[in-house]
């Protein structure tokens, strides 16, 4: 995925300047901004919502603008708030975009996304009748549809109660655990980047302000999914570490990469279930949009 | 089948499905199920009183057929108004519905191109649209059969044609309109105040003042409707009154306007949508 010095302007007002990053493999990406940041722009751009004034995106090499069909066919996105027509049940609703996908085993990948959403008892269901967090689960739902290579997330959790929250939160995770898909997650909330991200691109007044690899971070939280680890760090790799029930803290020797440490793990018979690396990134957000 | 034609045929049926469950479809369903029993009871209150209204005519001289004409003209004329509702209620609001309804987040980022999404649902909009005209062609038909004891004459097959065609033209006319706004509410007063106030003001003018009719305005050409069973004109400016019917010059040249009306209505709809962005 590239963003390739990408302008747009609504008007006199420049939502997105000169804005360039790029996406080469497996992970999540966190896009953190305030309101108004041109994160949602951003985002509009790579799923043919707005067009770039200047400049392209491209998914899969494919430019999004010129050939969209071909650019999202691979891609799944949930952006803003969706709506959905009225009158289609939420069955309806996903077969249309199973057909659209040309997604083979239309039943079973109902099956599959109602069960991974939690939607399975509201599948029958007009859609004018979902309340908001059921629309932001169906939307979840559709984003999913044929197991898309790259899955554009647009505020996912944004109107949701703590525990609907989570749930999302969770699927993003378990997504992203497998490492075989680029997914881009707009959000206003430091935990939440902090918490599913690899990577966090912080933007500010349509400018990208800080682009963080989390490799960079110094410390990481290994959630397993057993307790009692005894695990012992070379010295070059972790400098210290602490084991608390099934949570293991790493402090980072330099030049070590989290994924250095999770095949550590699970070379020595570890289930990680969760990794969430630390940087100051609240201090840095704070410091950047001031 | 090819891709394509799979992803324009499962959101055609996407888009009908979500049009004939609406409340404006309901609502149509009903005007047309009211008006058509209205109609049906003016025929029967009618059928041997035309001079009642028509008092020029010697009722004596005319035959069944010519009969079975005048009522066709004067349901024809009330039928006109059913498919410039119904675009009214399904065309006006389908393009700035999905800016305004915010559906364009859930459709525009799908792998389908942009024309096929507008095509499917024009075609969904007109199928809908031709169904609850089609209840008042099928009261008129059993009407007629009933009270004239003959078969249909060819002007109620010519006309229910013509229909189909006026209703490609009215629909794709209120899908232009719709393109241009992101507020369902100016797409519908628009296509108001041009089919009503508009297009009546140019004609009354032209007739008037240049002593010509505009062929070329939309309703002039649906017209061609009722014109195919007796070719009565009721403009107060130029009144006509024939219990023939139009010729084929004038169904060709009407048809031929319905079509350009249809034709560059939804290519101007396809343009701006493609250009089409939601803030």
């Amino acid at each position: 995925m590239n963003l390739n010095n990408i302008t747009k302007k609504f008007g006199n007002v420049t939502a997105l300047d000169a804005v360039s990053f790029s996406i080469d493999g497996p992970g999540c990406v966190g896009i953190l901004g305030p309101n108004g940041a041109g994160k949602t722009t951003m985002l509009k751009i790579l799923t043919n919502i707005v067009k770039p004034t200047i400049g392209v995106a491209t998914l899969d090499g494919i430019s999004v603008s010129e050939y969209p069909e071909k650019a999202l066919a691979r891609a799944g996105a949930l952006v803003e708030q969706p709506e959905f027509y009225p009158y289609l049940t939420a069955r309806e609703i996903l077969s249309f975009v199973i057909k659209i996908k040309m997604v083979k085993d239309e039943k079973g990948e109902i099956k599959r996304l109602s069960e991974l959403t939690s939607i399975e008892e509201y599948l029958d269901r007009k859609a004018g009748e979902f309340s908001r967090g059921m629309k932001q689960r169906l939307g979840l739902a559709v984003a999913l549809v044929g197991d898309p290579d790259i899955l554009i997330l647009d505020e996912p959790t944004f109107g949701l109660d703590p525990s609907g929250m989570k749930r999302i939160r969770d699927i993003i995770k378990e997504i992203n655990a497998r490492r075989n898909k680029i997914i881009i997650l707009s959000t206003h909330l430091i935990y939440e980047a902090q918490e599913v991200c690899d990577r966090i691109i912080i933007v500010n007044k349509g400018k990208i302000g800080y682009d963080l690899n989390n490799d960079s971070a110094g410390h990481l939280k290994i959630e397993l999914e057993f307790p009692g680890s005894n695990l012992d760090f070379p010295k070059e790799m972790a400098s210290q570490w602490k084991s608390e029930g099934n949570i293991i803290y790493v402090q980072k020797a330099n030049g070590t990469r989290n994924s250095e440490i999770i095949e550590y793990c699970r070379k020595n018979g570890l289930e990680v279930k969760w990794v969430t690396p630390y940087n100051d990134i609240e201090g840095i957000y704070v410091s950047m949009t001031k | 089948m090819n891709e394509g034609l799979t992803k324009f045929a499962a959101s055609t049926s996407y888009y009908f499905r979500n049009y004939y469950r609406s409340r404006s479809f309901y609502l149509m369903l009903t005007m047309s199920l009211l008006v058509s029993a209205l109609m049906m009871y003016f025929t029967l209150r009618y059928v041997n009183s035309l001079t009642g209204f028509l008092p020029n005519l010697n009722l004596a001289s005319i035959s069944l057929s010519t009969k079975e004409s005048i009522f066709g003209f004067l349901w024809s004329y009330v039928l006109i108004y059913l498919p410039v509702f119904s675009s009214v209620f399904f065309g006006s609001s389908a393009i700035s519905s999905e800016i305004e309804n915010r559906t364009a987040f859930h459709i525009f980022p799908l792998p389908i191109s942009r024309s096929s999404l507008l095509i499917s649902k024009y075609l969904a909009a007109v199928m809908v649209t031709v169904l609850v005209c089609m209840i008042y062609v099928l009261m008129q038909a059993a009407t007629f059969l009933y009270v004239f004891h003959i078969p249909l004459i060819s002007g109620f097959f010519y006309s229910a044609a013509l229909l189909i065609i006026f209703i490609f033209s009215m629909t794709a006319f209120t899908f232009m309109l719709s393109s241009i706004f992101n507020k369902n509410t100016y797409a519908y007063i628009s296509v108001f105040l041009i089919y009503f106030l508009t297009f009546t003001a140019y004609q009354f003018i032209a007739e008037l003042l240049y002593k010509t009719t505009p062929f070329y305005l939309l309703d002039n050409a649906a017209g061609i409707i009722e014109k195919v069973y007796v070719n009565i004109s009721l403009s107060p400016f130029n009144f006509n009154f024939s219990l023939n019917p139009v010729g084929f010059g004038e169904i060709t040249q009407s048809v031929l306007v319905m079509a350009i009306y249809a034709i560059v209505s939804i290519s101007v709809s396809l343009i701006i949508f493609e250009r089409k962005e939601v803030k």
